[in-house]
């Protein structure tokens, strides 16, 4: 059985909408945040930002799993708006597939980002999970990681 | 509603891992069940205080309790770290900190640089 899952995240950011959106628009300004695994080798990165462009990530962590990330965008309201479609490959396994949306939107203080996903929970996900979660130290990185978001929210 | 219920989760998730002595409980249980003195022992706290924080963890969903007889085994909720919902509240864990990156890179690069 599929499972499906729709889950908003909103962050207020400290710059405008347009230069919210370039850091998601510009490859050499996404990369400053997206990647987050310093011990992860990458294989291939590749990002054409245009709509039926995408981007493209192969990693793989120390213990030799890789998790590659391949995505297509949908459409593009410059400033304002991204879709893409990407689907999660874990060990050679689709993990997941989904429809995300960034909305950026002027306020007051700089702006609001809202990031929604909509995502069908394939297969690979299972096993993804395992991987992550089935061992000690799949569970001490999930509390790292959790007490790396308590201090950064702080 | 469904997104409301999977933040009230992660609320309680964090709330839980919030504190030290829980995050030691949670270690503890990684390794294997135990019962509440032996969780309670290492750390020399009181038995209602430790079933204070015990109850805190079960409620997160990070961990089950069975009542054999007159103890109480206390273990890691496994099968909820593996389900599949994890996966979801892992990439929205993943997500928030790229998304914190995102505004640390935003400040160290600002509008009339880029």
């Amino acid at each position: 059985m599929t499972h499906h899952s729709t889950f908003t995240i909103e962050r207020r950011l400290a710059g405008s909408a347009a230069h919210g959106f370039s850091f998601w628009a510009q490859p050499e300004l996404k990369r400053r945040w997206s990647s987050c695994h310093p011990d992860w080798r990458e294989l291939e990165y590749h990002m054409d930002f245009r709509v039926g462009g995408g981007e493209i990530s192969r990693m793989v962590t120390p213990d030799g799993v890789e998790h590659d990330v391949i995505s297509q965008y949908q459409d593009i309201e410059v400033g304002r708006r991204i879709v893409y479609a990407y689907r999660m490959i874990v060990d050679g396994q689709a993990a997941s597939a989904s429809l995300a949306t960034v909305e950026f939107a002027d306020t007051s203080s700089g702006s609001l980002m809202t990031y929604t996903e909509q995502v069908a929970l394939l297969t690979g996900a299972q096993s993804a999970s395992a991987l992550q979660f089935g061992t000690e130290t799949g569970f001490e990185r999930l509390v790292l990681e959790i007490e790396r978001d308590l201090v950064l929210s702080h | 509603m469904e997104a409301n219920t999977d933040t009230a989760q992660l609320d309680r998730m964090f709330q839980a891992l919030a504190d030290g002595q829980r995050r030691a409980m949670v270690d503890r249980l990684s390794r294997g069940p135990a019962s509440v003195k032996e969780l309670a022992y290492p750390t020399s706290m009181a038995l209602p205080s430790a079933l204070k924080h015990l109850a805190v963890l079960e409620s997160a969903g990070l961990v089950l309790s069975e009542k054999v007889g007159r103890v109480r085994t206390f273990r890691i909720q496994s099968a909820a770290l593996a389900d599949i919902e994890n996966w979801v509240t892992t990439r929205k864990l993943n997500l928030n900190s790229a998304f914190d990156r995102l505004d640390a890179a935003m400040a160290a690069f600002p509008e009339e640089q880029s």
